[in-house]
């Protein structure tokens, strides 16, 4: 609990409720502009300034929030699964894999595996294998390959998770790149 | 509060109630929606408690509004998925080698029902609960203080985000952004977005955080606070017994788990 109590200086906690905003405010852009979600972009940027323990509590406060704002009220289910995606972008960014993109982008592939693999359980067994959105045509297709519920889920988390999580990982590098120095020690517990 | 949340002010027992008595309905309703075992018994749940619950708070139309534009979209996937790709033996109809069976529609629409049950009960309990009344009555029982904080902030704050990166977006489209075929030119389009959003937070987020230590919020004294919460001997009873009777639903349910 060291880590937890180091990482959380008032800075990081006035930091939180801000990305949470972001995650919000850009999740909304997002389905305007594009077919992903890239609802973790504050979540991720929060994990890679401050460390793990303030990115999880980033994800999973950002999916109860979500609830609770009334703009997708099924989000708190998966409040553990964005705690994991906020865990190891601080992982990552301790590691230094944000700093270049090449290593950025593999940050984002494996995040988005395996936030597909700890979501899929939770939409095949408490939602029955569906999310209401667009994606359910993906698990209809794989269905009818012949996939039972719980893999179809894994693949279409597979096959739309990483491209969005490649895609968050790559804004927040260049948005950091942008960020003049000073702000980010500012954040890191170091 | 401002910020936006779903809470509807209104005159009714139900909002007088304590904020734990009505995060103990949602508790039981949740818990409803796992063990119940059928479709019919769900419904019965759905139309007899919640709902006299909801007209009690004189919310039964956002109630009923919002949960029908939450649930639709479940209601046709689960029916058609689960419908077609379900085991079953009644077919209702056949579209080329796929046949749709009575047994995959009743187990679809028996999760619809189960997912009706458990985000009704979230809703009546936002509908009828103010947030920082709930954070507070939370805190009493030792929830901590930082994570209120940030849930509550977190509410109050998101709209002029969102009113912030319309105008950016808007912004944006006056350069062709949406004219953009490429996702890859798309992204780094949304780069410029973001990076306001991010920079103008941040000197923002030092701001605030001297405005808290300023106002003494990290010292360890218990805190006064400017909201009255009422309860009384009756809702800590009526507490008990809803919890008394979430403990019976987990017990019930994990019976016919391990029955099977």
């Amino acid at each position: 609990m060291n880590g937890f109590r180091k990482e959380f200086s008032t800075l990081t906690l006035v930091l939180i409720p801000v990305a949470i905003a972001i995650n919000i405010a850009v999740g909304q852009v997002a389905t305007r502009v594009t077919w992903l979600y890239l609802d973790s972009i504050g979540t991720v940027l929060v994990g890679v300034l401050v460390g793990p323990w303030a990115g999880a509590v980033t994800g999973f406060l950002a999916n109860i929030v979500w609830t609770a704002a009334g703009l997708w009220t099924p989000a708190f289910a998966f409040a553990g699964v964005a705690a994991v995606i906020g865990a190891l972008a601080g992982v990552f960014g301790k590691a230094g894999w944000v700093k270049e993109w090449p290593k950025a982008a593999l940050a984002g592939l494996i995040t988005g595996l395996v936030a597909a693999v700890v979501s899929a359980p939770i939409a095949a067994y408490v939602f029955g294998g569906v999310t209401g959105a667009g994606t359910d045509a993906v698990v209809a297709a794989f269905r009818a390959a012949g996939l039972d519920v719980l893999g179809a889920n894994v693949a279409q988390g597979v096959a739309s998770d990483p491209i969005d999580k490649i895609a968050t990982y790559l804004i927040v590098w260049a948005v950091l790149k942008g960020l003049p120095e000073r702000f980010k020690v500012r954040f890191s517990e170091d | 509060m401002q910020g936006s949340t779903l809470y509807l002010e209104r005159e009714s027992g139900l909002h007088r109630l304590h904020p734990l008595t009505k995060l103990a309905f949602a508790g039981v309703f949740l818990l409803a929606a796992v063990s119940m075992p059928g479709i019919v018994s769900l419904l019965s749940v759905y139309t007899i408690l919640l709902l006299s619950l909801g007209a009690w708070g004189k919310l039964l139309v956002p109630l009923l509004r919002n949960s029908f534009l939450v649930i639709w979209p479940f209601v046709l996937s689960l029916a058609l998925i689960q419908g077609f790709f379900n085991p079953g033996e009644t077919t209702l109809f056949s579209l080329g080698s796929f046949t749709f069976s009575q047994e995959g529609l009743m187990s679809g629409l028996t999760v619809a029902a189960r997912l009706l049950l458990a985000l009704s009960g979230t809703l009546l309990m936002m509908l009828s609960t103010r947030p920082d009344k709930l954070m507070l009555a939370l805190r009493e029982r030792g929830l901590p203080n930082w994570l209120g904080y940030i849930v509550l902030t977190a509410l109050q704050i998101f709209p002029r985000f969102q009113d912030r990166a319309r105008v950016i977006l808007d912004a944006q489209k006056s350069r062709g952004l949406e004219i953009e075929v490429n996702m890859v030119r798309r992204l780094r389009l949304l780069v410029p977005l973001i990076a306001p959003l991010v920079l103008s937070s941040i000197v923002d987020v030092e701001e605030r955080a001297m405005a808290l230590e300023a106002r003494a919020f990290n010292y360890p004294a218990p805190k006064s606070s400017l909201i009255e919460l009422h309860d009384n001997a009756v809702q800590r009873a009526m507490r008990f017994l809803l919890v008394i009777l979430m403990l019976a639903l987990i017990v019930f349910r994990l019976q016919e788990i391990f029955s099977v």
